[in-house]
């Protein structure tokens, strides 16, 4: 029986070196132990790993000898028969053995090949050291994320405005070029959230004013007339002219509404407008507009013209008020109509104060009265309701001539027609106060001279009673009569309505072109502005005027012309607005909001703005 | 900047202020931290001066302004990977350029960060500006890694190379091989695991920490020991020699290691550095496009 063991090496370039060895015997011993006829230095093989037999038929029988396994092709073994002639190939740990026939002969290749460890297996030793392969390459990360950052924040984005290009609204949910968006809407937009492309019309073209319109058709009304807009603007400087320069290039034309009204600046509502936006006008607006009466306007602090009070001017032939705009400089006074001194009223002593007194728990009057207690501030706060003869003079005039049991009955205000008529019918319907000497039904005797004289008095009297009527009408319209007191009235000569009474006015406005919100001013007493307690004539015009203003509201930027304690900064948009209409200026509508908490409308338009 | 280099060219050979070695970050007496920092100051001040309504923006002229130096300076400082691969001595040496790439790079902070006006979301645009921002982050982490690690590294490597450091381990593992062959097979199991690992491996969080609690050396070195322990010293049994090794081998891999965390913290941040660059390219040029497209 003869085995031939070849040992294979290689040199390190790699030549194989052959040693052969031949066993004339039964069986061989595979194992770690030196005196093993295939002797495998290797630490995952036993001592005395297998035993090789020859069998009868020159097949061999490989056993395990120390119960460990080996590997025949591929497979975990502790016994196997081969035939050499056929061939096989065994593993023990990290040697291969080759099993093959030569010249009747069983031949074992032995063969390493597996490094003795690991630190010797041949590697790259460049890169060994670094942290390659512990961390995805630069260059591939880098790529894989220009391509992820791409496709998810430009690709998919323009995606989504070429499918809802001309879209009016698109479906619920997350649209991707929401991605783009540089900040949140504004509470008036906020809606307008999912769909870009309601402002965004077209790809690369700034946000035109026909998108806007779309919604604001009835509120963005124009302020002027273009033509003299754009004659009014003051010539830009170098810098609005290096502005200009870029905005062409860009495609960006100035002038349009979001060059005010700027969004994605974040929630809440929007900011108002700068004050350079009305002073690059309105600053010198008579150097360009010559024709202009308006006057110019730079800084609220320091450049303002003197208010101008809209005072009653007459009337016209429907009876409407005129009005006539008058600057403070000029002194106005505002005839409405009424004789009504506020100083006597409001003074802390004297009749009515003490009268005022008497009254507290019927009327909730104080020491004196005070303006709330014919002043009502309307809902919103703004201005105040008219004063009105029944609610408030009445509570201390009474208009009453008659008592019927215990109800009154008084001459109808606001109705001098109605008043004569009803005086007339008093007298008429009625006789004078019967003496309590004519008893009823007791028979007078002759020679009473006494209650005869009463009895034809009294008839005499009612005869001529009715006749009284026309002294009382005459008294009640003439000097310390009711109306006289605080209207004034003209004698028309016509019997059925022979008094005129003068109209009364109580405009809700004085400030045509300007904005008072008296709600802003809730923390100041009224006599602070209105010098109420000290006017003796109702045509005196208790408004205040610029320099009044001026005690707490200076410039946008703070600029004043003399001391302030509590400066406000005052931009224009505080009391102007842009689309000049009847209701209250953005900015004041938004401070008020700030201070209330809640969102205010603006009449009918509320849910448009 | 423009007038220096006249001056310098003339210059024979560097002035040096005291004969030490001129670092990137002190480049001619910390010429771009002065430019810099000025241009950082000028935003700022300019930020502070100029009234932005109704609130500072990047849409705004000074926002559109630095915005637009802002990108310059992403796309000039991406550059330097250009520039690196070509190496030039003199007044716009590698290291010059180097040293602008650092301080400009972080005056990218103060330009970025004002032309954000302080306006974050959940869009494009501040994806942009995060990336920017972590970016310069890694950045700094790499200078601060350069200005220190390589002292602890050449103390580490007691002027050992690499390829010393790798034949050490092998001729160990060979010796260790060798010794081991007499050992029945549970102790040679022991050393053959300790063979069997390699060196290198592990994860990036190991390579990072330098702590590797399945170290297989150390676990044979214990067992060993072990056995050891209560045997007399004859100087006769392997498994002294193999006990001998493995500390041995012990003490090379752990010189081996720690030479390998230094080298990742030193390589770790261009990893995120480099990546994150080129997605801030993409975000940045996603960002420029979008702001026109919805203009």
């Amino acid at each position: 029986m003869t085995f031939i063991v070849r040992q294979l090496s290689r040199t390190s370039e790699g030549r194989e070196i052959v040693r052969t060895a031949r066993h004339e015997a039964d069986s061989i011993a595979i194992g770690r132990d030196a005196s093993s006829e295939i002797h495998l230095a290797d630490l995952a093989v036993e001592l005395h790993h297998a035993q090789v037999k020859m069998q009868t038929g020159g097949e061999l029988e490989i056993d395990s000898t120390c119960g460990l396994p080996f590997e025949i092709e591929g497979r975990s073994a502790l016994q196997a028969r081969i035939d050499p002639a056929v061939g096989a190939e065994l593993r023990f740990g990290g040697h291969r053995i080759g099993v093959s026939a030569e010249d009747g002969a069983a031949v074992l290749t032995v063969e390493r090949v597996e490094a003795l460890s690991d630190a010797s297996e041949a590697k790259e030793e460049i890169g060994l050291f670094t942290l390659k392969g512990l961390l995805p390459g630069r260059r591939p990360v880098a790529w894989s994320l220009i391509g992820a950052v791409l496709l998810i924040f430009l690709i998919w984005p323009i995606f989504t405005y070429a499918t809802s290009h001309g879209v009016a609204k698109r479906s619920p949910g997350f649209h991707a070029d929401r991605m783009w968006s540089s900040g949140p809407l504004s509470i008036a937009h906020k809606s307008l959230m999912n769909n870009c492309q309601a402002c965004h019309v077209n790809k690369f073209e700034a946000v035109r004013d026909t998108a806007c319109m779309t919604c604001h058709k009835d509120d963005a009304h124009a302020h002027a007339d273009p033509a003299r807009i754009a004659l009014a603007k003051e010539p830009p400087g170098i810098g609005g002219r290096i502005k200009g320069l870029f905005q062409t290039a860009f495609n960006h034309p100035a002038g349009r509404c979001v060059d005010c009204h700027t969004e994605h600046e974040g929630a809440g509502r929007m900011p108002p407008t700068a004050q350079a936006f009305c002073t690059d006008c309105h600053g010198s607006l008579n150097t360009r507009l010559t024709d202009t009466k308006l006057k110019n306007a730079d800084d609220f602090g320091t450049d303002h013209p003197e208010f101008m009070p809209a005072v009653t001017a007459g009337t016209d032939a429907r009876g409407n008020r005129l009005y006539r705009r008058v600057s403070f400089n000029a002194h106005p006074v505002d005839n409405n109509g009424l004789k009504f001194p506020h100083a006597i009223h409001l003074a802390r002593g004297g009749s009515i104060a003490r009268m005022a007194q008497t009254m507290k728990a019927d009327q909730g009057f104080g020491d004196s009265l005070a303006c709330k207690d014919c002043h009502t501030p309307t809902a919103d706060g703004t201005r105040f309701r008219p004063v009105e003869m029944e609610r408030n003079c009445g509570m201390c005039h009474s208009l009453a001539f008659d008592r019927i049991g215990g109800t009154f009955r008084t001459l109808r205000h606001g109705d001098p027609a109605q008043v004569v008529a009803d005086l007339r019918a008093f007298y008429r319907s009625t006789g004078p106060d019967r003496p309590i000497s004519l008893g009823g039904m007791a028979r007078r005797r002759p020679g009473d001279y006494a209650a005869a004289e009463t009895s034809q008095d009294y008839v005499a009297g009612a005869r001529a009673y009715g006749g009284q009527a026309e002294e009382a009408v005459q008294a009640v319209f003439s000097r310390g009569g009711a109306c006289f007191d605080c209207h004034v009235v003209t004698p028309t000569g016509n019997g059925s309505a022979p008094f005129h009474i003068g109209k009364v006015y109580q405009p809700d406005r004085y400030m045509k072109k300007g904005w008072f919100d008296h709600n802003a001013h809730r923390s100041e007493a009224c006599t602070s502005c209105h010098a109420a307690d000290r006017s003796k004539a109702a045509t005196d015009l208790l408004l205040p005027d610029l320099a009044s203003c001026r005690t707490c509201h200076v410039g946008e930027s703070g600029s004043r012309l003399k001391p302030v304690k509590t400066p406000v900064e005052s931009s224009c948009a505080m009391c102007h607005d842009y689309h000049i209409d009847a209701g209250a200026p953005w900015l004041a509508r938004q401070k008020v909001d700030r201070t209330k908490g809640h969102a205010q409308g603006r009449g009918t338009l509320a849910s448009a703005r | 900047m423009a007038s220096e280099a006249p001056r310098r060219a003339m210059q024979t050979g560097r002035i040096r202020s005291d004969g030490a070695h001129d670092g990137f970050l002190r480049h001619n007496n910390f010429q771009w931290l002065k430019v810099a920092g000025s241009v950082s100051l000028l935003a700022i001040l300019a930020y502070l001066l100029i009234d932005v309504q109704p609130r500072p923006n990047g849409g705004s002229w000074y926002g559109y302004i630095l915005g637009t130096v802002g990108a310059g300076l992403i796309v000039w400082l991406t550059l330097l990977g250009l520039r690196k691969r070509t190496m030039t001595p003199g007044a716009w040496s590698l290291k010059a350029w180097t040293s602008a790439h650092v301080y400009l790079g972080l005056s990218l902070i103060v330009i970025g960060t004002l032309h954000t006006g302080f306006q974050f979301g959940w869009n494009v645009h501040t994806l942009a500006y995060v990336l920017m921002m972590f970016v310069i982050v890694s950045g700094i982490f790499g200078v601060s890694a350069y200005a220190t690690l390589p002292r602890a590294m050449s103390a580490n490597r007691d002027e050992m190379t690499e390829a010393q450091m790798l034949e050490s381990l092998r001729a160990i593992d060979r010796q260790l091989h060798e010794a081991a062959q007499p050992l029945e097979l549970r102790q040679a199991e022991l050393v053959r695991s300790s063979l069997e690992q390699d060196p290198f491996g592990g994860s990036l969080w190991q390579r990072l920490s330098g702590n590797y609690p399945d170290c297989e050396t150390r676990a044979a070195q214990a067992a060993v020991r072990t056995e050891n322990a209560y045997k007399p010293k004859l100087g006769n049994d392997p498994l002294e020699k193999v006990d001998a090794l493995l500390s041995r081998k012990e003490a090379m891999l752990a010189r081996v290691r720690r030479h390998l965390r230094l080298k990742a913290l030193l390589e770790i941040w261009l990893y995120v550095h480099v990546p994150l660059t080129f997605a801030l390219l993409a975000a940045l040029f996603a960002h420029i496009i979008s702001v026109f497209f919805y203009w």
